[in-house]
């Protein structure tokens, strides 16, 4: 048996599916084998950057290992932003990888795909003897998922080439991890306890580990109980907003609402939340309060280079049941935050009612966000990109989706619509809507090919400014030219047309909404260019750049 | 670094805004969330002061020196100070002298700031620090034209 009929074996063992990316020689024969095997179905995209980048949508959609390829040197280089943001993303992936001969150091594709790697912070394992056939693949894997990040599983093309035996089974890397929830230490619930106990005004901030554990139950019921208002970070945006006294994001898309609240806070239960920067900005969010966490890390260091006040290593579901337990065991209740006048004081308040002057032909950006949010019904997932527009939509979208997924890891553009696709793949071809910028979306247009290709049931909104936003507005706000950010764009709608697919230019609230509609009624690859205003600033931008309580 | 320099105009006889602007006490209620605190063996003198950058409230402890010129009515405040919360440090130094204004009758304040904020807030306020200085220097000057003027009529 060759070695890359053992690789592609060892990765159909390991339970893959699907996978992302491009046909070179240092990849086709482990492809071929691959489709020989049969079960494995190729997703050949345009950019192996793309490719990498649906990989990390799979993952961050289904929490199980997306798969990418690429060939040697060209194919690997392509990937620098894509691991990346798959890092920052701590998402498991594995990156099958060709690499040059080991034979040939003058190979016009070499590349040192270690180094490379190490840069891009990826996990590296490398296939160094045709013997280490079993070992890359179940490696490469299990520091994927014990690790939670991407991983290069980079292949010599002359290695795969080589002989190896089969006479033994593959051990998936399933096999090297017990699957066990870390139990809370009682001390450490004791002392978290305690503090809870002692607060008047508690927040409970939750994150994306909180629901990944399916903490939800667990977390409403401890609010119910401690008097605390339900926040989350940005990347649990309106999970568990049932609860009335939910105020949205903890952070820069908080809503003012929601920060004078927080002022008052003399106690937050982080859970599942890794309690950066922008979540509680470094700490001015709260600057009354004591700290108690719950994460399954060993230990979290909060922005601002501090501890929680009590750390609680524990798979989060299991420590805030374990918490709540203790509290009612001291006949604990606290009404907090809940009261009717709070009640009062959330509703609208996520509404932006600040007037702006529209130019004529574009939509205010609001505006948009309001119509989709009316017009997309809430069984349809929803994928926000980055850049000035997200201001908009990570603030405004309010409804609880089956995947809520926001952007910003690596603080990149033009990353979210691969992850988005590879987040359709990964559920199944389920409708499901992008909201991103126009340099964003731009940036990777021909993968609009792609989901034409697949008949992926994704719309994508452009938020058209014609520019790149969050340099245009930092420019104005300096007082120089901001123009000199500003790009312009053809008709997106007809773009997407011209690739096969459905597309529409919007200039009114009203375009957009039938748009909408249209692509609800019979989804599939769409792009509505909503053409928006640049008069209307964000409000973190009016915050951060021009200085405004709003 | 944030460089303000700015002319206010106050309604007031020059003897009556140096008047206040010499006396540090005075000065401090002219700062909206600023209080002073204890003079040192040094002459400087200890003070908080809470600014609102968006909606987030950061609160400052700071001491300053002032060094001040009757004769040219001039004068020269620096300061330095960081919050409890992130660490972010803060200096300043600011300018200032009155002179007579002829028309409309009054004082005009020309007013030279540097301010460097460094440290963790620093990021989070960016270009809008610029501006929160400003408007504060406006709040700052509505407030000293009302304390010039004294009490109104009864």
């Amino acid at each position: 048996m060759k070695v890359y009929q053992r690789l592609a074996a060892n990765f159909k063992a390991e339970g893959v599916t699907h996978m992302f990316g491009i046909m070179g020689d240092a990849n086709m024969y482990w492809m071929h084998e691959l489709d020989k095997l049969g079960g494995v179905k190729m997703l050949e995209v345009r950019h192996e950057g793309a490719g990498l980048g649906m990989a990390d949508g799979w993952a961050r959609a289904t929490r199980t290992v997306g798969v990418a390829t690429t060939t040697c040197g060209p194919g690997v280089s392509q990937l620098a932003t894509a691991f990346l943001t798959a890092s920052r993303a701590e998402s498991p992936v594995v990156a099958f990888c060709g690499e040059h001969p080991t034979n040939d150091q003058d190979y016009n594709q070499r590349l040192d795909n270690a180094r490379f790697a190490a840069g891009c912070e990826a996990g590296y394992v490398r296939l160094n003897t045709p013997d280490d056939a079993d070992d890359a693949v179940r490696k490469a894997f299990y520091m994927a998922k014990l690790e939670s990040r991407p991983v290069m599983l980079s292949a010599p093309m002359d290695i795969q080439q080589k002989n190896c035996e089969d006479d033994e089974p593959y051990q998936p890397s399933s096999t090297l991890i017990p699957p066990r929830a870390v139990r809370p230490d009682p001390e450490a619930l004791r002392q978290a306890a305690d503090i809870v106990a002692g607060s008047r005004h508690p927040v409970i901030l939750v994150g994306r580990g909180a629901r990944w554990s399916g903490a939800g139950e667990a977390v409403l019921k401890l609010a119910k109980r401690t008097g605390a208002l339900i926040a989350t970070t940005l990347m649990a945006k309106t999970w568990l907003s049932e609860d009335e006294y939910h105020v949205g994001i903890s952070g820069t898309y908080g809503t003012r609402t929601a920060m004078k609240l927080f002022e008052e806070a003399d106690c937050v239960i982080a859970i599942g939340a890794s309690m950066n920067r922008y979540t509680i900005e470094h700490g001015y969010l709260y600057p009354k309060a004591r700290y108690v966490q719950i994460d399954s890390k060993p230990h979290v260091v909060m922005a601002g280079g501090r501890s929680a006040d009590t750390y609680i290593q524990a798979d989060a579901k299991a420590g805030v049941e374990g918490l709540d337990r203790m509290l009612e065991e001291r006949s604990y209740k606290n009404v907090g935050f809940r009261t009717p006048d709070i009640k009062k004081q959330l509703v609208g308040q996520y509404e932006d009612r600040k007037e702006y002057p529209i130019e004529p032909g574009t939509v205010d950006p609001r505006d948009v966000i309001r119509t989709l949010e009316d017009t997309v019904p809430t069984n349809i997932s929803l994928f926000t990109g980055s850049g000035a527009t997200a201001g908009f939509s990570n603030i405004m979208f309010s409804r609880q989706r089956p995947l809520v997924l926001p952007s910003h890891f690596f603080g990149c553009i033009g990353q979210m619509m691969p992850a988005a696709m590879g987040a359709v793949v990964a559920t199944g071809n389920k409708p499901a809507m992008l909201v991103d910028g126009d340099a964003s979306v731009m940036m990777h247009l021909a993968e609009f090919e792609t989901m034409v290709r697949y008949n992926m049931p994704l719309l994508i909104v452009v938020m058209n400014n014609e520019a790149l936003g969050s340099e245009y507005y930092k420019l104005d706000a300096h007082k120089m030219k901001s123009e000199l950010a500003t790009i312009s764009t053809p008709d997106l709608g007809a773009v997407a047309k011209a690739f096969g697919g459905k597309g529409r230019l919007a200039r009114s609230a009203e375009d957009v909404r039938s748009a909408a509609a249209e692509w609800v009624s019979k989804p599939g690859p769409m792009i509505i260019d909503a053409r928006i205003a640049r008069s209307v600033v964000t409000l973190p931008y009016r915050r951060i750049h021009y200085g405004q309580d709003e | 670094m944030i460089e303000v320099n700015e002319r206010i105009v106050v309604p007031s006889a020059p003897r009556a805004v140096w008047g206040v602007l010499s006396d540090p006490r005075a000065v401090v209620e002219c700062v909206s969330g600023a209080t002073l605190g204890e003079r040192q063996e040094d002459g400087s003198y200890d003070a908080t002061l809470v600014v609102k950058f968006g909606p987030t409230q950061v609160k400052f402890g700071a001491r300053f020196t002032l060094e001040l010129d009757p004769a040219t009515m001039s004068g020269i405040v620096v300061s330095k100070g960081k919050d409890s919360i992130g660490g972010t440090r803060v200096q300043a130094k600011m300018t200032f002298s009155v002179e007579e204004q002829a028309d409309p009758p009054g004082s005009a304040i020309p007013i030279t700031s540097e301010v460097e904020i460094s440290g963790r807030l620093a990021s989070l306020i960016e270009t809008g620090a610029k501006l929160v200085v400003k408007r504060m220097l406006g709040d700052f000057t509505g407030r000293l034209a009302q304390r010039c003027a004294g009490p109104g009529p009864a």
